[in-house]
């Protein structure tokens, strides 16, 4: 079965076209680098490349855009780096879907012309914990941890498995594993099952269960509450209603609304399901510690969107991605924790996943959107790793749009140009984002 | 003439002949100079840019280094560049006000060299200067520090086999613009990377209970409002670790050390305008606890004696920064009086992590230091 055989009618392209004045160009103060992306690039088995990061020229007013500026090739791991995350003092971290490198601390230099660079890349000990997803810097009495979900816990072949790596945020060592399998804790425990997505607001985590690694042995269907005072699970909240592809929900991202994103807002944790095609909200009561009942906010199937997937957000706005049929959806990020939208859809393509936010020279506020869920190879292409579904959602590129209008201005197709597919992007020049969960 | 005068005539025109083409290929030269290797800088700190007619290379840093430690480039050959910056004291000298050839203090404190590659632009405290090449001459020539007229010191540095090896290879030559690429090519490489707190940045180590603290209220604009106190120092200090700003006149202000009558020019010297009065370079904090005396006319001895001027020192004047002039931990603001209002144990606590801004390795790393010390060689 394919997830592509639901695909639902793709919206009617309706673009926003009113114009802006460009500002006047302050050229001789510009800051090149923030039109340039960090990328993480997969060589695709059948085409003879290699695993890379890359530096790569995105301001489509640059007669270098799509350009790679700098390449550096990454060591042979068993699965690829899958997202890259800069902490709060700016280090560079990527996490990994594979067993071999699932954390990892990357060393970026100048040289002496200035020109940004790859020093290492250090795989950390994760003390066993494989497939690393997503990282949250968090601190919590007063000591700031980095917390990362990995989705295939302690062992690959643990068929419930999962687990949250505490690592002291300054030396990267471990200062404990949150885990709690479901077949230990016992039936009606709260349990932490395939985690991908974290978020935190003051005491409370909440990480999502999505599905195994290995695509096949199970699939997840809710949030899991973290008491950070104790580091231990205590809630389990479900977010599904409709199953438009027969599978669990499989919630993925989350994002915990909390005062310091948005001034005032009512706290509550939102959540997007692959596999529900949903975003739901779950309202929370600061003061009393508790969590309402989860509201489902957008419904995909009905809309005509599949695979929801990331929450970044700047000064104004809220954007998810929607894999199927690669859009970026907008709201207002005063109206959070509800949906409020904030303008026309972004058309990007097809596996619609990570984004960046820039302004190149002239003043033009840009959004670069990459357009791809995993590169776990392609059967057209004989790749050993297929998983055709997946294959499906890459389009392998990054499109780059007008932020105010959505209107496309380049696009960069790294499989028909370098041979590679694309697993994450982040701006080179500070996180290009204010928010992402 | 007879015909033996006349072969030696031939003779004296053909040596004339190829002496100046030799001449001229050896002044002229293309230059042939290495890319700097081994070479990296924190990417933490940001972007910088080299300019393109003057690339980083092996030989024109290598020549800057043997400037900058030459007291040949001074009117009396007893002023080197490194008279007023020592690399012990992360390259200032530790005067309130620097001496050169005349034997008159300036009316400037000498400032750090450390981590110029990040503020490309207005250097001195009032801005004056552009570039590091077009600052490196500029003490050269004045009457006061080292008072070389630039043809004599070419014909100088003429005169030295390795300096006109040295600027072949690098430059194709020797001239005022030459040795001005080369000073700056040094100074650029002049890197401070490795205090206690770059290893906290790059998780090396922990900061202490105080440092930490500090280090906290260091980054903090007080607001009583959200019972936040601070020290307020990032508000002018954002490039602390560095050596200024990329952006126009950011890093530009008045901090408060005197009244509007007694206001000098400032960076007004160099705009003319009013509103620059009293206003001068934010510097580095780099090493700040081997660079006393502080601020621009090194009126303060210590690190106590700075932070008791934010603590009530502070005077006002038209151009005095809002910043300064609106931070105050307790929201006195009605008393007529500016103050930060730091408690003694905060002030304290700034101090400490200001004491981890110092570099060691910087201080004493054997590439920054004088290549004609015995221990050099």
């Amino acid at each position: 079965m394919t997830i592509t055989k639901f695909i639902p009618c793709v919206a009617c392209l309706s673009l926003l076209l009113a114009c802006s004045q460009a500002p006047e160009p302050a050229v001789a103060d510009f800051n090149s680098e923030k039109t340039q992306g960090l990328v993480l690039l997969s060589g695709l088995p059948a085409l003879g490349t290699k695993d890379s990061l890359a530096i790569v020229e995105l301001d489509p007013e640059s007669a270098k855009f799509g350009e790679i500026l700098y390449e550096y090739e990454l060591p042979e791991f068993d699965a690829p780096l899958h997202h890259l995350y800069y902490s709060p003092s700016g280090r560079l971290y990527a996490t990994g879907l594979g067993t071999q490198c699932s954390l990892a601390e990357v060393k970026l230099v100048r040289s002496a012309s200035g020109a940004p660079a790859v020093n290492d890349v250090d795989c950390l000990n994760t003390h066993g914990q494989v497939v690393g997803e997503d990282i949250m810097w968090h601190a919590v009495d007063g000591t700031q941890y980095m917390f990362v979900t990995f989705m295939g816990g302690t062992g690959l072949d643990q068929a419930d498995g999962g687990s949250v790596g505490v690592f002291n945020s300054q030396n990267n060592e471990l200062v404990t594993i949150i885990e709690a399998r479901k077949s230990v804790v016992g039936e009606g425990q709260p349990y932490i099952m395939y985690p991908h997505g974290i978020s935190a607001y003051e005491d409370r985590m909440v990480v999502s269960s999505t599905v195994h690694p290995d695509l096949a042995t199970g699939v997840g269907n809710a949030v899991t509450v973290i008491d950070l005072n104790t580091f231990e699970p205590i809630e389990n909240i479900i977010t599904e209603e409709a199953k438009p592809v027969g599978f669990p929900s499989s919630p993925v991202e989350v994002l915990f609304v909390r005062p310091s994103i948005v001034a005032g807002a009512q706290p509550a944790v939102l959540v997007n399901t692959m596999f529900g095609f949903e975003t739901w909200k779950i309202p929370y009561n600061a003061e009393a510690k508790t969590f309402g009942t989860p509201e489902k906010l957008y419904d995909g199937a009905a809309a005509g969107t599949g695979v929801p997937l990331e929450f970044y957000g700047n000064e104004e706005e809220l954007f998810i991605s929607h894999a199927i049929p690669g859009v970026v959806k907008r709201y207002s990020l005063k109206d959070l924790p509800d949906l409020v939208s904030s303008g026309e859809d972004i058309q990007a393509e097809l596996g619609a996943h990570h984004m960046i936010f820039f302004e190149t020279a002239s003043g033009r506020k840009l959004i670069a959107i990459q357009n791809n869920l995993l590169n776990l190879g392609n059967a057209q292409d004989n790749d050993p790793t297929d998983v055709d579904f997946i294959a499906k959602l890459n389009d392998h590129s990054v499109t780059v749009h007008d932020l105010i209008t959505g209107e496309r201005l380049g696009a960069v197709n790294f499989k028909a140009k370098f041979n590679k597919g694309i697993d994450n992007i982040e701006a080179l020049f500070g996180s290009g984002f204010v928010h992402h969960h | 003439m007879s015909k033996r005068q006349v072969v030696l005539l031939a003779t004296a025109f053909a040596a004339v002949a190829v002496f100046s083409t030799l001449s001229f290929l050896l002044v002229n030269t293309a230059p042939q100079g290495k890319p700097l290797k081994n070479f990296t800088a924190p990417f933490v700190y940001g972007r910088f840019a080299i300019p393109p007619d003057n690339p980083l290379t092996e030989e024109g840093v290598e020549l800057g280094r043997r400037l900058f430690y030459d007291p040949r480039l001074s009117s009396n050959n007893q002023v080197s560049c490194s008279t007023c910056h020592q690399q012990s004291l992360a390259f200032t000298d530790g005067l309130t006000g620097s001496v050169g050839v005349s034997g008159k203090p300036l009316a400037f404190n000498s400032m750090s060299l450390a981590n110029l590659l990040w503020g490309p632009q207005f250097f001195f405290w009032n801005g004056r200067s552009d570039s590091l090449e077009q600052q490196a001459l500029i003490p050269l020539q004045h009457p006061d520090e080292m008072g070389q007229d630039l043809d004599e010191l070419v014909q100088e540095l003429e005169q030295d086999t390795t300096y006109r090896q040295l600027f072949r290879i690098a430059y194709g030559g020797i001239s005022a613009e030459t040795i001005a690429k080369a000073l700056a090519s040094f100074q650029r490489t002049l890197v401070s990377a490795n205090s206690r707190y770059d290893q906290f940045l790059r998780g090396e180590i922990q900061l202490t209970e105080q440092e930490e603290w500090g280090r906290k209220l260091f980054m903090a604009h007080p607001d009583t409002k959200a019972s936040l106190r601070g020290g307020n120092c990032i508000d002018c200090h954002s490039q602390f670790l560095t050596s200024g700003f990329n952006t126009k006149f950011d890093g530009f202000i008045n901090n408060g050390l005197d009244d509007e009558a007694n206001l000098s020019p400032g960076l007004a010297e160099v705009t003319g305008n009013e509103a620059h009065r009293g206003v001068f370079k934010t510097p580095t904090l780099r090493n700040i606890a081997v660079t006393a005396p502080y601020m621009h006319d090194g009126r303060f001895q210590t690190l106590e004696q700075v932070l008791k001027h934010y603590n009530g020192g502070i005077k006002p004047s038209k151009t005095l920064s809002p910043l300064i002039a609106e931070a105050d931990n307790l929201g006195n603001f009605s008393d007529g009086k500016i103050s930060l209002n730091l408690r003694e144990e905060e002030a304290q606590a700034i101090i400490a992590f200001l004491h981890t801004l110092t570099d060691e390795t910087f201080l004493t790393d054997p590439r920054f230091s004088n290549p004609f010390s015995d221990k050099a060689k």
